[in-house]
């Protein structure tokens, strides 16, 4: 299954919705690279907030995500990490420093938005 | 209660992962510790994937003097792990990946037992003891 | 033979008792009587005799459950343990020497005397220890759960700033309840700065600076920041000493000047009104 990738502007929105699988995950690495191509967009808005556990194989396949999508010109903006989730990530030794994160969607388009405008 | 699932492609991590979660919920952990399961069995069952192609992860609840915990049980025939403290180590990896392995599994859960002897495979125990 | 200690102790009660509670007073430390009237100790006294004797004549089950009941008390009374035992040994002395003068024990029974005693007061000492240790483990977990509940609520202070006063010394289990309050709390009120007060916090070695970087980390995960405040000079000196690196962290010495530049950081201030008449 694909996980839709929506345009707002020059923003593109995920909301990841289901539990990810290895395929998964690198299709959408795909996808996301291939959209922020097609469109320019300047801003990645990954959701997670349905999202409750994440492994290190997915925590890297979003590290990595990140810094490609910099690469191309695009910041990606983290929003709706779980508690549970990111002590998980803390106690698995796997800190994703240097990502942005917002508490939600909608402080995560402001924040984004304030980031671009700098 | 206890059950096993075999790790023969990349479907079974998340087959594993789903019964450790569903066994999480039903012993009444709560949502955080449910995720460090879910994670620990997460890499044990990838670790078997990548590094010993098959093997079986299984999940037990367990009681020992009036606590109640559940146990993952990860068990391969692989090459088995030659220097187990090296491993043990944070930061080192064989995948080029981020290097959480083991010492974060070991993290995320209250016991971790290992014994590996390379040719032979590796088992491993983990436990996690609910609060 | 058991029957003659039996009948022995049983007729004699009283005397036993007064005997008992004088060589007591005149043995066992002071605390255990200061912790209780002449009255309550003396009832107390004769409670325990019987207890002693009850051994005797009741089924185990009942005996043990009694024994338990007087083990809770006497610890709550705080009794200590040796002052049992001792009362044990001074219980065996009195019989032993009054069973002598009148002439029940004599020097061709003695051994079948000691054994039959040993026999009857060997379970006995197991079970008040065992009383006493459980009534220990007890007390000790309930404590554990106290200091638990204890831990760290998070307040919501201003829209977007929220703090967490932590007070005590920090070991990892407590670290991780802590964490898991924190991040809930962050959620739950949408906060997007939460400052960690330390003022109550004695002592920072690596462990708790450790645990404390983790929640910020977490914290920077789930969209919010964190900030350290309340670092009183000697805190500050013992990091520095110990190599610990807090750099990602903001940090101020107090929680007023936390709260300023939190407010500072979600782009609002305090300012004074002038009052108009």
């Amino acid at each position: 299954m694909r996980i839709p990738i929506l345009k707002l502007h020059d923003t593109l929105l995920i909301s990841i919705q289901w539990e990810l699988d290895d395929q998964t995950a690198l299709q959408f690495q795909e996808d996301l690279l291939h959209k922020i191509h097609e469109t320019s967009a300047r801003g990645v808005v990954i959701d997670l907030t349905s999202i409750d556990f994440i492994d290190s194989f997915i925590a890297k396949v979003l590290g990595d995500v990140i810094s490609m999508s910099e690469l191309m010109g695009a910041k990606v903006m983290i929003t709706g990490i779980q508690p549970a989730v990111a002590i998980t990530l803390i106690e698995l030794g796997i800190r994703l420093e240097d990502v942005l994160t917002a508490l939600d969607l909608e402080k995560g388009l402001e924040k984004l938005q304030r980031e671009l405008e700098d | 209660m206890d059950s096993c699932v075999k790790i023969i492609n990349e479907w079974d991590i998340v087959a594993a992962r789903q019964l450790g979660r569903n066994v999480a919920r039903d012993l009444g952990f709560g949502t955080v510790d449910q995720a460090r399961i879910t994670t620990a069995i997460s890499e044990l069952a990838r670790n078997i994937y990548l590094y010993a192609e098959q093997g079986e992860v299984c999940i037990e609840k367990t009681e020992s003097g009036g606590k109640i915990g559940l146990v993952i049980i990860s068990e391969d025939q692989g090459p088995g792990i030659s220097d187990l403290r090296k491993v043990m180590e944070d930061g080192f990896s064989t995948s080029g990946g981020l290097g959480a392995g083991l010492p974060g599994v070991k993290r995320l859960v209250d016991e971790f037992h290992i014994e590996s002897n390379p040719g032979e495979g590796t088992l491993i125990k983990a436990i996690k003891w609910l609060r | 033979m058991r029957k003659l200690i039996f009948n022995y102790v049983q007729t004699h009660k009283g005397e036993i008792l007064n005997d008992w509670i004088e060589q007591m007073r005149q043995q066992a430390d002071e605390r255990t009587f200061t912790a209780m009237s002449p009255q309550m100790f003396t009832k107390t006294s004769s409670e325990f005799i019987e207890l002693l004797i009850s051994n005797f004549t009741e089924t185990e089950r009942e005996f043990q459950a009694k024994l338990t009941g007087f083990a809770e008390k006497i610890v709550k009374f705080g009794w200590p343990l040796n002052v049992v035992t001792l009362g044990l040994q001074t219980f065996r002395q009195i019989v032993s020497d009054g069973m002598r003068k009148d002439g029940l024990v004599d020097r061709d029974n003695f051994m079948e005397f000691v054994t039959e005693f040993d026999h009857w007061m060997f379970p006995l000492n197991d079970a008040i220890i065992a009383s006493y240790t459980n009534t220990w483990e007890r007390t000790v977990s309930l404590q554990k759960i106290a200091l638990q509940e204890l831990s760290a609520p998070l307040i919501p202070v201003f829209e977007k700033i929220s703090v967490m006063p932590l007070i005590g010394t920090i070991d990892t289990e407590r670290a991780k309840l802590i964490m898991e309050n924190l991040l809930n709390g962050v959620v739950t009120h949408r906060s997007e700065v939460v400052l960690i007060d330390i003022t109550g916090v004695p002592v920072v070695d690596t462990m708790v600076a450790h645990h404390i970087i983790q929640a910020a980390d977490a914290v920077r995960l789930v969209g919010a920041k964190c900030m350290l405040v309340g670092i009183r000079p000697e805190i500050a000196q013992t990091i520095v000493t110990l190599g610990i690196n807090l750099d990602q962290i903001v940090t101020t010495s107090t929680l007023k000047k936390g709260i300023e530049e939190a407010l500072e950081m979600t782009e609002r201030k305090i300012i004074e009104v002038e009052e108009k008449r």
